[in-house]
């Protein structure tokens, strides 16, 4: 074929099927399920997660998609935050042909969508469900993407514990793993290292009211120095406003759901409660690049770290397919767990001997005067976190 | 610290009561169960915030929120119920889902699916001490705030026109209409009291939780269901005492199981409730004309 029809012929083809098969003329499709929340209580969570998934998804694709190569066709089903509703959104993305599967940032709907990804052998990624037990209960294919709840509650604890704090009130609730283990995992390192559990209470998820649980604190004979939860919104400024109202001056520690613009805009009330992030934006990071990116990209701000989280997903898969050479999902996944070192956003993210949750860092955040105030990033040593 | 349990009940129990009451009134009189109740609180919950938002001070803003979860009551009526006047029991219930679900997406997708923080004022997560214990300003808003509520309720029902013809027509409608009472006017008067109803109610929920966010109405309108089956579905006092007893269990069984157990809470607060339906069926004090769907 003459060199000049070709180039006609290109351009023709441009010209029907627009931009995206310009740069692209060789380029094969890869399709990636996000079985996510848009609606119910995951949804402030999902969607920033999303949002930075797209900006990078979108970012590769003018580049030629994953790898250089294979172009992200992304398929996004809503799962309402119910877990059986994401097993049946996953598999219709999985008869679509997804050969890549993003899961909601919560272990129970990600465990759903997992039983059906692995045994099709599809690398499964959540967007930040951050429960450890969430990949064994799984298999090979599920990989967690944010610090693990393990590693953001020995960041937590060995920061109390630095603090001088000796006497926790552990507040739980059994309605999701993130809830009922993060606080149990921050009390086994916080007694390792010396400190004591002085009491336990629970609450459910939605629950009106905590005066009879912040009166049971307030009774107790040895007072806790420090009152650990992983509640969130809506429970946890229902709990803290509650408790500050009974007169109860205890600070309040947590984790990363609750480094929310919501829980910022309580202002005075959250006053002293730290929580963690994946990272922290300081100036002339590349996180500061990306919140600036992202913030031409989406029109607004990040709300949180869960944006650059879902962006790093994107680099992930990216990393991977390069590593793989191929869109076969096996090399993929294989590709995913070998990674170490991984230069992200944030950091670097490390899958190599681990199951399949990252080694990354974790910063320790303080709500003052109504703005998150970085304390400090941290990896935790490997050997002080709890098993899940 | 028993006498501050006793306090904390009573404080949660108002607010159920307060719920319940508005879901018998309607129920009295039209024999629907609004399940789209809960959605009137959480609308009063967002105007409160864009009152707030819009530079109002508190106490007009909490009027404004009022008056709107009472003024959505009335539309919804109009808009929604008043087509399916005369249909049966379970239309009329598909419609209240309906349009549960709707406003639920309307609110997300609408405002956001994030919670949002609502500041109150600095004095009500105050507490002042009397005598050895301690008692917070919210629950001591909430207790008066739904005794007054259901205080003014009463005498509106005892010694207003309307409300005498409402008592009637909670008995029997078809004599009030043969009166010349519009069905109209009392309908809506019944919907524009239960929206006022979730409206106080809003107000002192937002209180203590500190944030609106799309999904806020679920719970209470669970439980203020439940209060109203086991108080008398249909009886105006049934729903106060179910309202107050449902509030009293819980907080304290919250404050008595061991943590082991706690879990378990709903649990056993529904096998209570299942306990006292086998010993009084129509519940504890039941309506004068009994309905059941």
């Amino acid at each position: 074929m003459p060199r000049l029809y070709r180039l006609q012929r290109a351009a023709l083809c441009a010209a029907v099927f627009g931009i995206a098969s310009f740069s692209t003329a060789n380029a094969e499709e890869i399709i990636i399920g996000a079985a996510t929340a848009q609606t119910g209580g995951l949804a402030p969570y999902d969607q920033p997660a999303l949002a930075g998934l797209r900006m990078s998804l979108d970012e590769l694709n003018a580049k030629g998609g994953l790898g250089g190569k294979y172009v992200v066709k992304l398929l996004i089903k809503d799962t309402r935050s119910d877990t059986a509703q994401t097993a049946t959104v996953a598999q219709e993305l999985i008869d679509a042909g997804a050969k890549i599967m993003i899961t909601p940032c919560d272990a129970d709907a990600s465990i759903s969508a997992g039983q059906l990804t692995q045994p099709a052998g599809i690398p499964t990624l959540t967007l930040c469900g951050s429960a450890p037990v969430l990949t064994d209960a799984v298999g090979d294919v599920m990989f967690g993407t944010y610090p693990a709840d393990n590693v953001q509650a020995t960041a937590v604890a060995d920061f109390a514990v630095s603090e001088g704090k000796k006497k926790v009130f552990l507040l739980t609730s059994p309605d999701s793993t993130y809830t009922a283990n993060l606080p149990e995992y921050f009390g086994k390192v916080f007694e390792k290292k010396g400190g004591a559990v002085v009491g336990r209470g629970t609450f459910s998820m939605g629950q009106p009211d905590f005066s009879a649980e912040i009166t049971n604190i307030k009774g107790m004979a040895d007072q806790p120095d420090l009152i650990m939860t992983a509640a969130y919104e809506p429970d946890f400024p229902a709990f803290i406003q509650q408790l500050r109202g009974a007169g109860v001056t205890v600070p309040v520690y947590g984790a990363d759901a609750i480094g929310t613009p919501t829980i910022k805009a309580l202002g005075k009330l959250v006053d002293g409660v730290v929580y963690t992030a994946a990272g922290y934006a300081e100036p002339g990071s590349k996180l500061e690049a990306f919140n600036a990116a992202f913030t031409k990209y989406a029109g607004h701000a990040p709300e949180s770290t869960y944006e650059v989280n879902g962006y790093e997903i994107g680099l992930i898969l990216d990393q991977a397919v390069k590593t793989a050479g191929s869109d076969d999902a096996k090399a993929i996944r294989d590709a995913i767990a070998g990674l170490k070192d991984f230069q992200g956003v944030t950091g670097k993210i490390t899958y190599a001997g681990t199951n399949r949750m990252p080694l990354r860092a974790v910063a320790l955040m303080r709500y003052e005067g109504g703005e998150g105030k970085h304390v400090k990033t941290l990896i935790p040593d490997a050997a002080d976190v709890p098993a899940p | 610290m028993f006498a501050q349990q006793i306090i904390n009940a009573i404080s949660l129990g108002g607010v159920y009561a307060l719920l319940a009451l508005g879901l018998a009134i309607v129920f009295s009189i039209v024999g629907l169960i609004n399940f789209a109740h809960g959605e009137l609180m959480t609308l009063s919950g967002y105007a409160l915030l864009a009152a707030l938002v819009f530079g109002l001070p508190f106490p007009l803003a909490v009027l404004v929120a009022v008056s709107c979860g009472a003024l959505a009551a009335v539309a919804m009526e109009r808009i929604a119920f008043r087509p399916m006047r005369g249909a049966s029991v379970t239309s009329l219930l598909l419609t209240s889902f309906a349009v549960s679900s709707l406003l639920k997406v309307v609110f997300q997708n609408g405002i956001s699916a994030r919670p949002q923080a609502v500041a109150m004022p600095g004095w009500m997560t105050g507490a002042f001490s009397f005598g050895d214990f301690t008692i917070g300003v919210g629950p001591s808003i909430s207790i008066v705030v739904s005794a007054l509520a259901l205080i003014l309720l009463e005498t509106f029902l005892r010694r207003s026109v309307t409300g005498t013809a409402m008592r009637a027509a909670a008995e029997d409608f078809d004599v009030v209409r043969l009166m010349g009472i519009p069905a109209s006017r009392i309908i809506a008067t019944a919907f524009l009291l239960s929206g006022l109803l979730a409206g106080l109610a809003a107000m002192l929920w937002v209180a203590q939780r500190a944030s609106v966010d799309p999904l806020m109405g679920f719970t209470p309108v669970l439980k203020a269901f439940i209060a109203a089956v086991v108080g008398g579905l249909g009886s105006l006092p049934g729903a106060v005492a179910g309202g107050f007893l449902l509030g009293i269990i819980e907080v304290l069984l919250q404050a008595t199981l061991p943590a082991a157990i706690a879990p378990y809470r709903d649990a056993i607060v529904l096998s209570g409730v299942i306990a006292v339906l086998l010993l009084r069926p129509q519940g504890l004090i039941p309506a004068v004309r009994v309905q059941r769907s």
